[in-house]
């Protein structure tokens, strides 16, 4: 065999130059692309499904009148105590025994009327958190 | 970008296709020197670039991060594989006599000839050879799709024409 350069260039331009695909292969990647889009879709609506699940479980736990207020009172009552006592403090030297009279005569509804004030957040709370419409995940 | 944005992925591939099939297809045959598994990776590659669209955020260009993604799946493909075929097994000569149906008994044994040559050249010089040819001889061309500096390819490309011509002067000596 006697190649010259431009007999070398023309067999390897006929030999590589129309080197493609089959026929068939854009078919065959739509069809696997199509398989993979349904799958695809079947997965995202299982998460979405896992997703959601885990979002009632979450609200059901939240909703969960004792652990409710245990995380709520936790919080109100450590700030309300430490302002009350900060309050007391302050306030107890200039207290006048008709003050201290007064709290003897209507402290009982003091205390109530404050109980129910701090009862009052965490209900507050719980009924935001059921207001709350689910968050849409897709 | 838009219609991988708007979740029309589908219709991305559908516009990429026509573009990029016939060079990732190259690329791979480049590596793999097997038809069918250069045509098993490329199907491959789309179903990546199908896969990683949404993630794709434009640093690089659309065509340098599909020629990654080709290369590292052929170099898989290629690793995954135990035997090594050769350009010059029959299934490729079949492939290359269906590249031009009806040549003279002469033009297919010189082109067998010349396949077997491209077959014994170091890696990097036959796959730069082979897409040199099959991209309409464009250095640029096979520079990006091989991620190599110009210069490099030209250098591998002389090289190997040198050689090719050597053997195939040999060949005609012998003849």
């Amino acid at each position: 065999m006697n190649t010259p350069d431009s007999e070398l260039d023309k067999h390897l331009q006929a030999l590589f130059g129309g080197l493609d695909t089959s026929a068939d292969f854009e078919a065959r990647l739509m069809a696997r692309l199509r398989a993979e889009s349904q799958t695809d879709a079947a997965a995202r609506a299982t998460r979405v499904r896992q997703e959601r699940a885990r979002y009632r479980r979450a609200v059901s736990e939240l909703q969960g009148w004792r652990r409710s207020m245990l995380r709520l009172l936790t919080l109100d009552t450590l700030g309300i105590a430490l302002l009350l006592a900060v309050a007391v403090v302050t306030a107890r030297p200039h207290f006048s025994w008709n003050v201290t009279d007064i709290w003897r005569q209507y402290g009982l509804y003091i205390a109530g009327l404050l109980s129910i004030l701090i009862g009052a957040v965490p209900l507050l709370g719980m009924w935001a958190e059921q207001a709350r419409r689910p968050m849409r995940l897709l | 970008m838009e219609l991988v944005r708007e979740e029309r992925r589908d219709e991305a591939i559908a516009l990429l296709l026509p573009a990029f099939r016939r060079k990732v297809f190259g690329l791979a045959y480049s590596f793999l020197r097997d038809r069918e598994a250069a045509e098993d990776v490329t199907q491959e590659v789309f179903i990546k670039i199908w896969r990683a669209l949404p993630r794709f955020d434009g640093r690089a260009s659309m065509s340098t991060w599909i020629y990654t993604i080709a290369r590292n799946a052929s170099l898989s493909a290629l690793r995954a594989r135990r035997p090594q075929s050769s350009l010059s097994d029959p299934e490729v000569m079949e492939a290359v006599e269906a590249i031009d149906p009806v040549p003279s008994a002469d033009v297919i044994v010189d082109r067998a000839a010349v396949l077997r040559l491209v077959d014994q050249l170091p890696a990097k010089q036959r796959q730069v050879i082979m897409l040199f040819y099959m991209e309409a001889q464009s250095h640029e061309e096979v520079a990006t799709l091989l991620a190599m500096p110009i210069g490099t390819v030209k250098t591998l490309l002389h090289r190997a024409r040198a050689r090719l011509s050597a053997a195939a002067g040999k060949m005609g000596e012998t003849a």
